[in-house]
């Protein structure tokens, strides 16, 4: 088949929008495993959760700036679901073993599957994109939508402000450090559960971004949480556990081959994605970059 | 004495066993019983309540006016969670224990054809509401089997007939990788090559069901320039779909053609927000056709539930006036005068008179192709511009059925 530059440089950028959505959501889950160590399957709920308020806010909200002020607000819907859960059960469970944290956080993804079929029922949702962000603009006579061309821009803004937070504040350093030695942050003085808290609220509010961001895209509908999660966690795993950039790396390598796999061989494109995390794994073991672990 | 005891007990529960699982046991002149198993849990609840709720109306409509032969009908439905293991155990629940004289569902079609060799074997009429495999009239059809929605036999000829009436030769296949999605593919582009031998496909693309982002799917498409893409999409994928092809713009570039897009279930949740231009079939439209009998059905509808009806209360409908008609003609509840009356039967409905063919057991629905539009006046997209595709052009052939059944 022959294209066009213009579309090798399209689906390229469609690759690149549809991984700032994998990107936000697997920072969040790397953030919480590198300072909690825990493996958050019910990162993918709070990821539906995100979405589902999304729905919610943008119909009570209406009009044009409905959708700004759902992804304004859908993330702390999801926080404060994440800060009663984390309260109630996470923060008893820090120290178990990896395996039976999986086993809890599964759990918790089921109950919160079904809390969202309580309150939003299970019919399929949709929102609208913003009246700026819709229909599509002409790169080199290619059409390509805009709302992608502004996940585009807020993937990296959302990743400057994750980086400037872990780097340049205290409580961003603090749980630097307790992801390093807890024990030693603990002997500091300083109030080691909440460092933990904290830490666990702010990865659950990149899930809820992610879920306000992929809203318009995509028909909001249960099941979506655990389609995510496992494409969340091979992008942690391939980019390195616990480090934010590697998400990025992990993200992009996902989206981008998921995308060239449509266009160049379009009835088997559903395996690239994976062919490239089964290539990385057998040379980096550890994943691209350096893991916390 | 340990002995007689072992006896005793097996003795006893020969005697229980063949009380409840008896086809005959001794029945007093109650209400005609009929079992609804179905989705009734899940995202499939869109089109299961609709079925459920206009069978409900129907029947109490019956039921006011005396039931039939001085009985009335009564209905209990039982929730499968669409898995077909479960869905089995609750047929054999409503045979055995609720002693249902007619069982009715489902909208799985793995499940529905589990449920019909159960139904064979016990010698229950099933009446399937909305489960669309081809197989379920066609290879594995019987005599206790009866459907009274489309299958992907007749999706194929509906769209193939009038996708060929229409100028499009370079075609491009998009779908949900299962079962559905290619049996759907295939019916479709099996007949139009029949009909039109002149058409090419350029390519497919296949994506895993639930695939939540299909726009690098139909930016790839548009790239390689078909003069038509049909997508073989259900569920979730089908408001996905939509969504992409409006974002890209694609809808406005390569006209598509999605079965289902322009049903009402699949645009109420989009509002305006759908794309225009779309082609797609239905076998329902409860603005179309504009007779006084669809809209006596619609006003009754929408004033028991406050919505309008979609295409599952259709099939809710047939399936009430086919069991009333053939109950009334067969005198009384026996299963096998039942089914001779309901061979062949013909009843009213909003789409017309339908006809349930004697042969295959298939009610033989017309299909309209439509084209979505926004039209004043409503807070979702209709279907405009309707052909209407007879069901003779729609049904598959008796000798088609004999092939697969292998006759």
């Amino acid at each position: 088949m022959n294209f066009g530059i213009a579309e090798i440089i399209c689906q390229f950028l469609v690759g690149i929008s549809r991984s700032m959505i994998l990107f936000i959501v697997c920072a969040g889950l790397s953030f919480i495993l590198g300072v909690l160590r825990v493996p958050n399957i019910a990162h993918g709920s709070l990821y539906m959760i995100g979405a589902f308020a999304t729905f919610s806010i943008t119909k009570i909200v209406g009009g044009t700036y409905g959708f700004w002020v759902a992804l304004a607000l859908a993330p702390f819907l999801v926080v404060l679901v994440s800060l009663v859960t984390e309260r109630l059960l996470f923060c008893h469970l820090y120290q178990r073993e990896h395996l039976m944290l999986l086993l809890f956080t599964f759990s918790v993804s089921l109950i919160l599957g079904d809390l969202v079929k309580i309150v939003w029922g299970a019919e399929y949702r949709s929102v609208p994109p913003p009246e700026l962000l819709k229909g599509s603009i002409s790169i080199l006579g290619a059409s390509f939508p805009k709302y992608n061309l502004f996940l585009i821009i807020i993937g990296p803004l959302v990743g400057i402000a994750l980086w400037l937070f872990t780097t340049k504040t205290k409580i961003g350093k603090i749980s630097r450090a307790a992801a390093v030695d807890r024990e030693m942050v603990g002997v500091l003085g300083i109030n080691v559960s909440w460092v933990f808290a904290f830490a666990f609220l702010i990865g659950c509010y990149l899930a809820g971004v992610g879920g306000a961001l992929v809203a318009p895209t995509v028909s909001i509908t249960l099941g979506m949480d655990h389609t995510l999660i496992i494409e969340a966690f091979l992008i942690v795993t391939i980019g390195g556990l616990g480090n934010m950039w590697g998400a990025l790396v992990g993200s992009l390598i996902f989206g981008v081959t998921h995308s060239f796999g449509v266009l160049f061989w379009p009835q088997f494109a559903i395996v690239f994605p994976y062919m490239a995390v089964v290539i990385v794994l057998l040379l980096r073991p550890k994943g691209l970059l350096k893991s916390v672990w | 004495m340990k002995r007689i005891f072992v006896l005793t007990s097996l003795c006893l529960f020969v005697i229980i066993m063949s009380i409840f699982l008896s086809p005959f046991s001794i029945k007093a002149q109650g209400p005609i019983k009929i079992g609804i198993v179905d989705t009734y849990s899940g995202p499939p609840t869109t089109y299961t309540y609709d079925v459920r709720d206009a069978f409900k109306l129907a029947i109490d409509e019956i039921n006011a006016k005396g039931g039939v032969f001085g009985r009335k009908i009564e209905f209990t439905t039982r929730d499968d969670k669409f898995k077909v293991d479960i869905c089995l155990s609750m047929a054999k629940e409503l045979i055995m224990m609720e002693k249902v004289d007619i069982l009715m569902g489902t909208i799985n079609s793995a499940a529905t054809l589990a449920v019909s060799e159960y139904c064979k074997a016990e010698k229950i009429p099933f009446i399937v509401t909305f489960s669309k495999s081809d197989k379920i009239t066609g290879e594995k059809g019987h005599r206790y089997v009866f459907s009274v929605s489309e299958n992907t036999a007749m999706i194929g000829k509906a769209a193939a007939s009038g996708l060929a009436k229409r100028p499009y030769i370079k075609y491009w296949i998009a779908g949900d990788d299962y079962e559905y999605g290619h049996a759907l593919a295939d019916g479709v582009w099996g007949n139009l090559k029949k009909l039109k031998p002149e058409v090419q496909l350029m390519g497919q693309s296949w994506w895993k069901v639930g695939e939540p982002e299909l726009t690098p799917y139909l930016t790839a498409i548009s790239s390689a320039k078909p003069d038509v893409v049909i997508f073989a999409t259900g569920g979730a994928s089908m408001v996905n779909a939509m969504k992409a092809a409006k974002a890209t713009g694609f809808a406005e570039k390569i006209p598509m053609f999605i079965h289902t897009a322009t049903e009402h279930s699949t645009l109420a949740p989009l509002g305006l927000e759908a794309p225009e231009k779309v082609i797609g079939t239905s076998n329902y439209h409860f603005y179309y056709p504009d007779t006084p009998k669809n809209k006596a059905f619609v006003k009754a509808f929408k004033d028991a539930y406050g919505r309008e009806p979609k295409v599952g209360a259709l099939y809710g409908y047939l399936a009430a006036q086919f069991i009333t008609k053939a109950l009334i003609k067969a005198g009384k509840m026996d299963r096998e005068k039942f089914i001779d009356a309901l061979e062949g039967m013909k009843v009213d409905s909003p789409v017309g008179e339908i006809e349930m063919r004697a042969y295959d057991h298939q009610a033989m629905l017309p299909m309209f192709m439509g084209v979505t539009k926004k039209v004043a006046g409503y807070p979702f997209l209709i279907a405009t511009d309707i052909v209407t595709i007879p069901a003779s052009e729609v049904m598959p052939s008796i000798e088609e059925i004999k092939k697969a059944r292998r006759q």
